[in-house]
């Protein structure tokens, strides 16, 4: 499990940015529960979701388009979530139909809305689903960033007027008899609720947001034996959640979202079991959170292997690795005449570039993600490789050619063989199918010699991949199967 | 003799513009145990919300003491049994009145706390659950909230309804001591007259938003 979380490990930002959206949620969700506002947590992120789908509409947004329609989406999911929040608020103040009435309408409305805008905008489908479904595996650092400062200040809210918010919400009648203000704090709870879920949505999905701001919260109420065990528990219960679940899909080849969902319900239907034991209560939250510790490395230790997407496979068309190599994977060079670059999951990255700063930029690009990937899928054929966060410390330029990636390794004080890529063709048919030419070669920069060279040109069935980050994950395996020989 | 604690003057209580209590005038007075009667949607709750400053007067005016500290004890069913709180941990919640949100809530309010449970005879079933509490076990409760909050006045919104009379009698004697002992003024709304007995120094009676003052 610490691989996970080794710097240059392909899913880091993944698994940390899904652990923020998960403990975010999961401490939420413990007041969305215990108000009775789960239906909310249904409602809000479908309406986020109608709010970019409107931004994406209004902008006439389209594939390939991408950077400058990202920061309108996140205006448009916070604000719909807002206005939404807004609403269901004073309807419930006012009217004297039930919550549900009118969180059913919101969903219903909502739902018709984000289908709507989508069918009237004709280019803009495919990014925008991929918005929609939020883009966990994309995440960046600054994407961190924005996501811990976000549960910072969440928790610090939580923690600073965490009397004041339990008053408001159990009794907020006797609230006001002790000099608090039940509004205020009603409303700083709905902006705690509302921003987690707008910001959720962006990075991780509806879906991952919904699960997570309910499941750990049930699970959790079944055992605790006071409210702030039950934060802690529900907190412990959401990080254990996707990390297993992410531990779990990563052996198995499965979508990490519904996985970690899905751990996630197995906890909740363990702490109903348990609480129906009539174990003391203290005791069987003791047991709920060892039990979800040990999952992770348990998780971590489970032998996927005949189903194990990254695990080991045979050296394939690659030379037999000399003493002492490791392999360092030079920038991939892009000769598609196309910028490839992939959106940002949350495009407050892309704020200094609307800002002016040409240089500014958004997310990774598709050579950038290639190479990453190709240097996972040499170390899975057994090869030692120098991380590439410090290859590309030292190498900022895509060498062309043998000589040019000799000069660079040399100047990096690179000692081992060099892998040089180009990429020639990446382009995405109507069809679902990547047509790509990629190219690849080992170098020994001491001798200049060519070792190895390799190249996928096979076109690779992409239909079930739904964004950018997800056609890099599904094709990268038998694009690198096909240049490295084993197929 | 001192001057009344809270006093309403030709004030309507209503909701929504509407008036459902027509022109009450009442004052309470230190160390009073008063009670409020009448029958169901004659406005007894609704002149007590007025009372607590939950609705704006319509007319008329509401006058507090300056830093008048009024307990309140809601009728218990309006409270979610899904809250994991003991009943120390809902005392405690009156404790919490003057302390600012920087500041953690210690020994001191754990104190109070404790005292005003064991003043309201709850000491017994404090580590016990709130929703698995009886009706008049959380009555207690309650109340043990309400005089954490170190009140003058106690206004209480029908604390014996559903509770059997065995408990009823001795949250009646309850309060009657509080209000000798402590010296606190306690206002309280019930159907249950007959109950009351002598306990009672004033009776107030709403009848179609009319409110009568009398003594008991």
């Amino acid at each position: 499990m610490s691989d996970f979380f080794a710097a240059d490990f392909l899913f880091r930002n993944a698994i940390l940015g899904g652990l923020g959206v998960a403990l975010l949620c999961s401490v939420v969700g413990v007041y969305l529960v215990l108000r009775r506002l789960v239906l909310i947590g249904v409602a809000l992120p479908q309406a986020g979701a109608a709010g970019i789908a409107a931004v994406f509409w209004l902008t006439g947004h389209g594939q390939g388009e991408g950077h400058g329609t990202h920061l309108l989406a996140l205006a448009g999911s916070l604000a719909a979530t807002g206005i939404a929040l807004a609403l269901l608020v004073a309807s419930q103040r006012r009217a004297r139909a039930p919550a549900e009435w009118g969180i059913g309408a919101l969903f219903a409305i909502t739902s018709a809305a984000t289908i709507l805008f989508i069918a009237v905008n004709p280019t803009g489908d495919f990014e925008m689903s991929s918005l929609l479904r939020g883009e966990l595996l994309a995440i960046t650092a600054s994407d961190l960033r924005v996501l811990g400062a976000a549960l910072l200040a969440a928790g610090l809210l939580f923690f600073l007027f965490r009397r004041e918010l339990l008053l408001s919400s159990f009794d907020p009648e006797f609230a006001r008899t002790v000099d608090r203000n039940p509004l205020r704090y009603d409303a700083l709870l709905y902006a705690l609720i509302g921003g987690s879920i707008a910001l959720g949505v962006m990075e991780a999905g509806p879906l991952v947001v919904f699960g997570f701001l309910v499941l750990p919260a049930l699970a959790a109420l079944h055992l605790a034996p006071g409210l702030a065990a039950a934060f802690a528990i529900s907190a412990a219960i959401g990080a254990a959640s996707f990390l297993g679940g992410f531990a779990l899909a990563y052996r198995a080849d499965l979508p990490a979202g519904p996985v970690s969902v899905a751990v996630a319900a197995g906890f909740w239907l363990a702490a109903a079991a348990l609480a129906r034991l009539r174990l003391r209560r203290r005791a069987a939250a003791l047991l709920a959170l060892l039990v979800a510790l040990a999952s992770l490395p348990g998780c971590a230790l489970w032998d996927g292997s005949r189903t194990n997407a990254l695990g080991p496979l045979p050296r394939g068309a690659l030379p037999e690795p000399g003493p002492g190599w490791s392999i360092a994977v030079l920038p991939f060079d892009n000769q598609t005449g196309e910028a490839l670059r992939v959106p940002p999951a949350n495009f407050l990255n892309d704020l200094p570039r609307l800002a002016g700063d040409p240089f500014a930029g958004g997310g990774p690009t598709v050579p950038e993600l290639l190479a990453q990937r190709a240097a996972v899928e040499l170390a899975r054929r057994g090869f030692e490789v120098v991380p590439v966060e410090r290859v590309r410390s030292l190498v900022s330029r895509a060498p062309a050619d043998p000589a040019s990636a000799s000069r660079a390794a040399a100047s990096a004080n690179l000692d081992g063989p060099v892998l040089l890529g180009t990429l020639r063709r990446f382009t995405v048919s109507s069809t679902g199918i990547l047509l790509i030419r990629l190219d690849l070669a080992l170098v020994d920069p001491k001798t200049k010699q060519v070792l190895w060279t390799g190249a996928a040109r096979r076109p690779v069935p992409i239909q079930a991949a739904q964004t950018w980050q997800e056609i890099l994950l599904d094709a990268g395996a038998p694009i690198f199967a096909e240049a490295f020989g084993n197929q | 003799m001192p001057g009344p604690l809270l006093s309403v003057e030709a004030a309507d209580f209503g909701y929504a513009g509407r008036a459902v209590v027509h022109r009450a005038s009442l004052a309470v007075r230190p160390q009073e145990f008063a009670i409020i009667v009448g029958s169901n949607g004659s406005g007894k709750t609704t002149l007590l919300r007025g009372m607590l400053g939950f609705l704006a007067p319509l007319s008329g005016r509401v006058a507090r003491r300056p830093g008048l500290r009024i307990g309140y004890v809601p009728q218990r069913e309006t409270l979610d049994p899904l809250y994991p709180l003991s009943g120390f941990d809902v005392a405690l919640l009156g404790a919490w009145r003057d302390l600012p949100f920087w500041r953690f809530s210690g020994a001191r309010e754990r104190a109070r706390a404790r005292d005003a449970l064991a003043a309201c005879r709850a000491t017994g079933f404090a580590d016990k659950r709130y929703a698995e509490l009886s009706g008049g076990q959380r009555q207690r409760v309650l109340l043990a909230r309400a005089l954490a909050t170190q009140p003058e006045l106690l206004l209480l919104d029908e604390p014996t309804a559903g509770v059997d009379p065995e408990a009823e009698r001795g949250i009646l004697d309850l309060l009657r001591e509080l209000c000798r002992e402590r010296g606190l003024a306690i206002w309280m709304v019930t159907h249950h007259v007959h109950a009351i007995g002598g306990r009672s120094d004033r009776i107030v009676s709403v009848s179609d938003g009319r409110v009568a003052c009398e003594a008991a």
